[in-house]
């Protein structure tokens, strides 16, 4: 029968069909990558962003979340991939290295969410050592505030989640856009909720303002990831510049 | 030499007399001294051998150079609807040949004709169709001084032209050019031809590029050549096929003959055309054949600038994105919808990076500016579109394109049916319902017509159809009603279903794409070990065909030259016939019409078959000059049409000698000037001309005989020295 988590996902399932579906894989649909470690520390939280998308913006999504392995051949089918652990998880094969390495380059987006929240913690040292492998020579840099990623929908003045561990997120260009995006604040943690639906984590140090602006974060890195730079097309930027100014 | 020697020899008298000068008899001393002389002398005469020259004079003429002008300007007329200039030539020599007779006596006249090069002329041969491609006045006037190098003294040159010189001199005198005209050393006499016409406005030169870039400002130098003109202002016009794309007005002072425009204007569309630039036809203009000019352009792509409307952020959105933000040659201009009415963002506008749906700007002020326009599962109801739909459909009857690329809000279930943009969508719709879309997943198929077409071209034969069968296997494709005549499907499902179809409507392209994942051919793919170069060569070359690219364009026609001469080798028209889908039209009846500015109805101007390989040569006829558009169209042998095609050509005169044709007396006076001559005025007697009449005799023969070389002046030495020495031995001296 079904269990508890996808007797929570159902009513979502139904909330956001609300075209005609053409397609299921036309829809954003989170694959959650399967690992060594505790891969599914929020197992509420991608469904909760994707229903929080698809009432807030057009992005048709499905609620169910796809566990995925790294060298699973269907990955190519979910090209946003989230990786998350609340601890250090044991580090990939090297053909799982080499199909994130080919998944990445041929346009998938992977988001770390370190439900740990600890910095310099053993998510981040495993997220950082992978990195490493999957792009020799390369490391995690700081996203600039100006980055698109923080205009793609809301207009957002830094990164949130769960707690406050880290002022920044950090990415990895690749082809010109970010294929890698480390969120070191439990994004995904904020939004999880529980069985009976309250809030499963107690949001830190800004309250309910914070879990809003964490919503905000994740549908802004939804856009991003399926529009790309499109909020730098020129047509958008002096509205943008006068809203940033009020 | 000659006094050094009578100096010596009166040096020698001197010391001998300085021996007896103490002689008290006087006639003793000068008896000696006699002697001495008489010796001296003698010596003298029989070391010099003087002698006696006889030479046979004669006194020479000199000569004059005249030259008249053979190039072909001298064909225009001397005066508005006056006899030509070569016409006048002939009158001014039938008036003035017994001037020249009486030259000839003091004078030996040479006669050349000139052009480009330098001839003798028989002047009973002069006439009045003068065919010289240039006219080169300083050459022409060296050749002839030169002729006389060693021979006759040159005492002037009559030069007989209307002064339109395009070689050195077609600028003015330079300096370098007077130092020439100096080195003739004789004057040069100018007779102009055609001064009477001196008013003339002339499109003396065009400098523009080969090609340009559409929607790129273009500019076009003009020179314009005032003679003959006071103050004023004159409208110079640039016309596109007798559209006017760019004006100015040049202000003549009367004291300038050249000036310099220049008119800019921004090609709106790509093509090759055939420009003229233009200035008004003034009443007793000497010419009215130079007052416009001529020439192609080839307006191309820079980028082709692409509007993507998209309904709501996809994976299908997202690659096409990126594949065309990649791409250097496209402009990318993209809209996407990423809230709808029924969103609720929790949140102010303000805190909204959202934008408003500038429809009207898009749709109606900017639509033309577009190459192509896509629909990427955008369902144009809700944003009020329907007054745009027209429009959109007009741009591209009018030679726009359009793609609509399917999903949920696409096609049939974009509420489309009915609308002008089904009229121009190589498919029919269905109305908007749970049958608008199928989601049996779709294994593709390439039809025969995908086969020869270049947008399913991703591989060279047979490794085609193996590209597409391979690539995965689609989630769900649009539906939609029957096929429109005309239209070519060229990817379906296993079952039949149209994956892929395109169309043309008015002479726009149309492509219809029936599915939201075509983005598998591309991520999907890599991971199935495939990469994502079927997607990216799919979309390159569907864009490439929507927007016309030259290199996909089924049927070609290609003017032999973009420029022909009015009289010489007829325009010939080079023509290329494949049908829509890419097959060779073998026997196609081709017919070609043409137009012009000057008169746009079209013209029957040749037909031809078109060869195995669908190739034809059409000759058209010699044409007047103009600048004209050629229009092919092909029909197969049992009636039914295959396409048509445009191509533009000018016919003009190529040669300078024929545009820069205005007399010009003031080059004729400057060059006279130079060389201390003048103009020669209307029925001066030649004789009145001051030539050098330099002195200069000639010597025909030449002899010698010596006066005093014999023995009598030898014998007579012997005796003088022989007395003097007598007398002095007698009269006691050493």
């Amino acid at each position: 029968m079904f269990s508890r988590r996808q007797l929570l996902v159902l009513p979502l399932l139904f909330a956001v069909r609300r075209a005609r579906a053409f397609g299921e894989q036309a829809r954003l649909q989170f694959a959650q990558v399967r690992h060594g470690g505790r891969w599914d520390p929020r197992p509420d939280g991608l469904s909760r962003l994707a229903w929080e998308i698809s009432k807030r913006t057009s992005i048709e999504t499905t609620p169910v979340v796809k566990p995925m392995g790294l060298a699973d051949p269907d990955l190519f089918r979910y090209p946003f991939a989230v990786l998350s652990s609340d601890g250090g998880f044991p580090a990939p094969a090297d053909n799982e290295v080499a199909e994130l390495r080919r998944y990445l380059s041929y346009g998938g987006f992977l988001l770390f969410d370190d439900a740990s929240a600890q910095r310099g913690g053993a998510f981040e040292q495993s997220a950082r050592l992978l990195v490493s492998r999957v792009v020799p020579g390369a490391q995690l840099l700081r996203i600039p505030r100006e980055h698109v990623l923080y205009k793609s929908f809301y207009l957002l003045d830094g990164p949130t989640g769960r707690v406050a561990a880290t002022p920044d997120l950090e990415g990895l260009e690749l082809g010109g856009r970010i294929g890698i995006l480390y969120s070191g604040n439990d994004l995904v943690g904020a939004l999880a909720r529980d069985s009976l639906g309250a809030w499963e984590f107690e949001v830190t140090p800004g309250g309910e303002l914070q879990r809003e602006k964490s919503i905000r974060l994740g549908v802004n890195l939804a856009m991003y990831a399926l529009c790309l730079d499109y909020k730098e097309d020129q047509v958008h930027i002096p509205f943008i510049m006068k809203r940033r100014r009020i | 030499m000659l006094a050094l020697a009578i100096t010596a020899l009166l040096a020698a008298v001197w010391l001998s007399f300085r021996g007896f000068r103490s002689e008290p008899a006087g006639a003793r001393r000068m008896a000696l001294l006699a002697f001495r002389c008489a010796a001296a002398v003698l010596l003298f005469i029989l070391i010099l051998e003087p002698g006696l020259e006889l030479r046979s004079e004669s006194r020479v003429r000199a000569r004059i150079a005249l030259l008249l002008d053979t190039s072909r300007s001298m064909k225009f007329p001397a005066s508005p609807s006056g006899p030509s200039r070569a016409e006048e030539l002939q009158h001014w020599f039938e008036a003035h040949k017994p001037d020249l007779a009486k030259l000839a006596a003091r004078f030996q006249i040479d006669v050349y004709g000139f052009d480009r090069e330098l001839q003798p002329l028989d002047l009973s041969r002069l006439g009045a169709d003068p065919q010289g491609p240039a006219t080169d006045l300083l050459g022409a006037l060296g050749g002839a001084a030169l002729a006389g190098t060693g021979g006759r003294p040159l005492a002037g040159l009559i030069l007989a032209s209307d002064g339109a010189d395009n070689a050195e001199l077609s600028e003015g005198v330079s300096p370098a050019a007077a130092a020439e005209l100096r080195k003739l050393g004789a004057p040069v006499f100018a007779l102009p031809l055609g001064a009477q016409a001196l008013k003339d406005l002339a499109v003396e030169k065009i400098a523009v590029d080969d090609f340009a870039f559409v929607r790129n400002q273009v500019t076009v130098d003009v020179v314009v050549t005032a003679r003959g003109f006071g103050a004023t202002d004159v409208p110079v016009i640039l016309k596109r096929e007798g559209q006017v794309v760019a004006q100015k007005t040049v202000h003549l002072d009367g004291s300038h003959s050249r000036y310099d425009v220049k008119l800019s204007f921004v090609p709106d569309r790509t093509g090759k055309f055939a420009f003229t630039a233009s200035v008004p036809v003034y009443e007793g203009e000497a010419l009215t054949q130079n007052n416009q000019r001529s020439f192609v352009l080839k307006v191309i792509r820079d980028r082709v600038r692409v509007l993507l409307v998209v309904g709501r952020p996809s994976w299908d959105v997202r690659f096409l994105r990126q594949l065309l933000k990649k791409d250097p040659n496209v402009d990318l201009i993209s809209f996407f919808i990423l809230r709808t009415p029924g969103d609720d963002p929790h949140s102010s506008q303000e805190e909204l990076s959202l934008i408003p749906f500038p429809t009207q700007e898009i749709f109606q002020e900017q639509l033309k500016t577009f190459d192509l326009v896509i629909f990427q599962n955008f369902n144009h109801r809700p944003y009020h579109m329907s007054q745009y739909l027209d429009g959109i459909a007009a741009y591209v009857r009018d030679g726009g394109a359009f793609a609509m690329i399917g999903g949920d809000q696409s096609f049939s279930a974009g509420d489309y049916a009915g609308t002008p943009i089904e009229e121009i969508l190589p498919v029919t719709l269905l109305p908007p319902g749970p049958t608008a879309v199928d989601e049996t997943l779709a294994q593709l198929k390439l039809s025969d017509a995908g086969r020869r077409h270049p947008v399913t071209e991703l591989a060279a034969g047979a490794g085609n159809e193996t590209a597409w069968t391979r690539l995965p296997k689609l989630p769900g494709l649009n539906t939609t009603g029957p096929l429109k005549g005309g239209a070519q499907t060229l990817l379906s499902s296993g079952e039949g279903r149209p994956v892929l179809v395109v169309g043309e409507a008015g002479r726009g392209r149309v492509l219809a794409l029936l599915t939201d994942s075509s983005w598998y051919w591309s991520f999907v793919a890599a991971g199935e070990q495939q990469g994502p170069r079927a997607y990216e060569t799919f979309w390159h070359s569907a864009i490439r065909w929507l927007v016309r690219d030259p290199a996909l364009t089924p049927m070609r026609v290609a003017s032999e030259r973009p420029s022909f001469e009015p009289a010489g080798e007829p325009p010939a028209l080079d023509v290329q016939v494949r049908g829509s889908d890419y097959g060779a039209a073998a026997g196609a009846q081709i017919s070609v019409v043409t137009s012009s500015a000057e008169d746009p109805l079209p013209h029957p101007a040749g037909t031809a078959v078109a060869g195995p390989d669908g190739s034809a040569r059409v000759l058209l006829p010699q044409l007047p000059p103009g600048a004209y558009k050629a229009t092919v169209t092909a029909r197969r042998p049992d009636g039914t049409p295959v396409g048509e095609a445009e191509d533009a050509f000018v016919v003009a005169p190529s040669s300078r000698e024929m545009i820069e044709a205005a007399p010009r007396p003031d080059l004729l006076q400057a060059i006279a000037a130079a060389t201390k001559g003048r103009l020669i005025e209307p029925g001066e007697s030649l004789g009145s001309l001051p030539f050098r009449d330099p002195e200069r005799v000639e010597v025909g023969q030449r002899t010698s005989k010596p006066l005093w070389d014999n023995w009598k002046v030898l014998a007579l030495l012997c005796l003088v020295v022989g007395m003097e020495w007598t007398l002095r031995r007698r009269w006691g001296y050493a």
